[in-house]
């Protein structure tokens, strides 16, 4: 299973495409891709790159246990949650960082 | 230090202008990030995994109290009260947003300060000797000329598009604090038969994931000649280096591949057509640019020395820090102070900005206004009393800047690792931290003597580990964090690779392997004096291999 997470243009911030088609702080809102949904996940990625507003782009590997989304790589457990060492609390959007598909 | 003259400070304003109308055009929706990514990389503004970070470039590493007092006020204003120096005698910012970057970039010109060239395939950030112009061992002060090559290469127009990012490192003193022979250029001040000073040019030196000594390119070049004979190096290398492959595109490569005298042949061909031409610099002129070097005035005082060993048993604290924080001065009843920025269990090059603020109070009470960033990520005020040094060390305690560890297992580089960088694979400052916490000891850290310890999160190598006396280099293998360690690197003029030993650990094995290492030192120097590099080199790597991986 896939999710599609990227940095917003004004903060940085990671953010991740939730199922209403915005892109938000929170991990556990990411739509998931499954094999059947390729087409809906190519269309995202594609409407996501015409609002120009969310960079680094990816697709990243997950696992869903338990109901809660887990990334396969540690990178992106840091990415959702912040640097661990010094801890800081993550980036988080301004006002003006919504984005919409 | 020099100041900027109304072309340096008209260029950097419009830099300034341009960059802002740049931001102003990709908030706009004028700009796509492919066209603007570019434009800001040479600007110093990267993306990383949480947010855009902003590299400011600290020019051979000499920063004044109002120069450091404006980090401060960048790190509290636009970010989260802290910055991060950096192995490149830089300073990182790692949560600005971009709509404040113009107005942190106007404030940086505010006091002759930008971040042009801390990224880019051009040539980055001049890095010298923390102690360059104040060292007891210098031959020449290197900043002038480092300055010079400074302006040179300031968005020089053939060299703003090498085949990859270009670094020189240089050094006016006998021991080399500066790590040039791992850089792609190093110069090292030297005489010739005459006795006039001049330079070594080392080529080929580097790290990364293809870690190579530089080689001897020319015994000796003089100062008027220098930018015409780098200028020639460059040159040869934006013709030959190589554009088809990222990692195979530094001059390293390039010098490896096609041999060292093949290299000088070119090099000398090309030199032989620009030698005495606009480039020779003019007597005049290098005077004119070291003029702004002068050495301050210093007082003449009696007290020339500190008595540590009374100290040590006064203030045993203070005493360690006397011990090991000062370096020798070329003038009498001064010393050089490092301020280590390695607390216990702190993240190696971070300050905060009200420490970024007493450190330019203490330079501009104590070390006529001056500072410098060193590649090992400490501070250091470069001109102080004897006499000083009590009400510097007792302000210092105050603010949690007093460990006395300079050099010693403690005193780590560390790259900011997973936890920031978007190329790293794994983390390597909770390496670091740990490691301070097992060794945290002042006595232990006494008893073990000179070790660098160096902590890089992937094989680009921002933490030198291939020249930490122990190295260690976070890698990533099916999901898990795994720290390969290396013996026996060395950045100094006896400069050497570590020695890969064996397999990785995982992260929480990698504090007791290193006391392993240690304590093989410890029991089989010849003395408490020797080091533990020269046990190394006298030892060979089977004892220590035995000591992380067992006796086969």
């Amino acid at each position: 299973m896939e999710i599609l997470t990227g940095n917003e243009l004004m903060s940085g911030a990671t953010v991740y495409l939730d199922s209403a088609g915005t892109w938000v702080e929170e991990l556990q809102k990411a739509r998931v891709f499954g094999k059947s949904d390729l087409e809906a996940k190519e269309a995202a990625i594609a409407a996501t790159k015409r609002t120009g507003r969310i960079n680094s782009l990816e697709v990243e590997t997950v696992t869903v246990k338990d109901g809660r989304i887990v990334p396969d790589r540690l990178r992106e457990h840091i990415r959702a949650t912040g640097p661990t060492a010094p801890v800081f609390d993550r980036q988080h959007l301004d006002e003006d960082g919504h984005v919409s598909i | 230090m020099y100041r900027y003259d109304e072309f340096d400070a008209a260029f950097v304003r419009e830099r300034t202008q341009q960059f802002s109308d740049q931001v102003r055009r990709r908030l706009s929706g004028d700009m796509s990030e492919d066209q603007f990514r570019p434009l800001r990389l040479m600007n110093g503004l990267y993306l990383q995994l949480h947010a855009y970070m902003l590299r400011i470039a600290v020019p051979y590493g000499t920063v004044s109290s109002r120069q450091m007092r404006m980090l401060a006020h960048i790190a509290r204003s636009y970010d989260r009260g802290y910055g991060h120096f950096t192995t490149r005698q830089n300073i990182q910012f790692n949560w600005p947003k971009l709509r404040d970057i113009p107005q942190i970039l106007a404030d940086l010109a505010s006091v002759e300060m930008h971040a042009i060239q801390t990224s880019g395939n051009c040539i980055r950030n001049i890095t010298t000797d923390q102690f360059a112009g104040a060292a007891a061992d210098e031959i020449i002060d290197p900043r002038p000329v480092a300055e010079i090559l400074r302006q040179w290469s300031s968005l020089h127009p053939e060299f703003s598009f090498l085949p990859r990012k270009f670094k020189i490192a240089m050094t006016g003193a006998t021991t080399d604090r500066a790590a040039i022979r791992f850089h792609d250029i190093g110069l090292q001040a030297t005489t010739n038969d005459l006795g006039e000073i001049g330079w070594q040019v080392w080529v080929g030196g580097g790290l990364g994931r293809t870690p190579m000594i530089g080689k001897l390119l020319s015994g000796y070049v003089a100062h008027e000649h220098l930018l015409a004979y780098l200028e020639s190096t460059l040159r040869v290398y934006n013709r030959y280096g190589r554009r088809d492959n990222k990692y195979k595109a530094r001059i390293k490569i390039l010098v490896h591949e096609e041999g060292i005298e093949s290299i000088r042949e070119q090099v000398e061909a090309e030199f032989a057509e620009v030698k005495g031409g606009v480039l020779t610099l003019p007597q005049a002129e290098l005077d004119r640019i070291s003029a702004y070097f002068a050495a301050p005035q210093y007082e003449l005082v009696n007290a020339r020395s500190v008595d540590v060993a009374r100290e040590k048993i006064l203030n045993p604290f203070y005493g360690r820090w006397l011990e090991r924080n000062l370096n020798a001065h070329r003038q009498p009843g001064y010393v050089s102070v490092t301020i280590s920025l390695k607390p216990v269990g702190g993240a190696p090059g971070d300050a905060t900005d009200t420490q970024m603020e007493v450190v330019a109070d203490l330079a501009q009470r104590y070390s006529f206004d001056e500072l410098r960033v060193t590649h090992e990520q400490n501070l250091v005020l470069p001109h102080v009393k004897v006499t000083d040094l009590p009400a510097i060390y007792e302000v210092l305690v105050k603010n949690g800047l007093a460990d006395g560890n300079a050099g010693q297992i403690t005193d780590i580089i560390c790259c900011p690792g997973l936890d920031f960088c978007a190329l790293a694979n794994a983390r390597s400052i909770p390496i670091a931290q740990e490691l301070t916490r097992k060794f945290e000891s002042p006595e232990r850290q006494a008893e073990i003597g000179d070790l660098k310890i160096k902590i890089s999160g992937c094989i680009n190598a921002c933490g030198h580990h291939h020249v930490g006396h122990i190295g260690i280099l976070g890698v990533e293998k099916k999901g898990t964090e795994l720290y390969q360690i290396t013996v026996g690197g060395d950045a100094t003029e006896k400069a050497a690779i570590g020695d890969i030993l064996g397999h990785g650990f995982v992260a929480e094995e990698v504090p007791n392997a290193i006391e392993r290492l240690v304590n093989t030192y410890i029991a089989r120097r010849e003395s408490p004096a020797e080091p533990f590099i020269a046990a190394y080199r006298r030892l060979g790597k089977e004892p220590f291999k035995e000591a992380l991986y067992g006796a086969n």
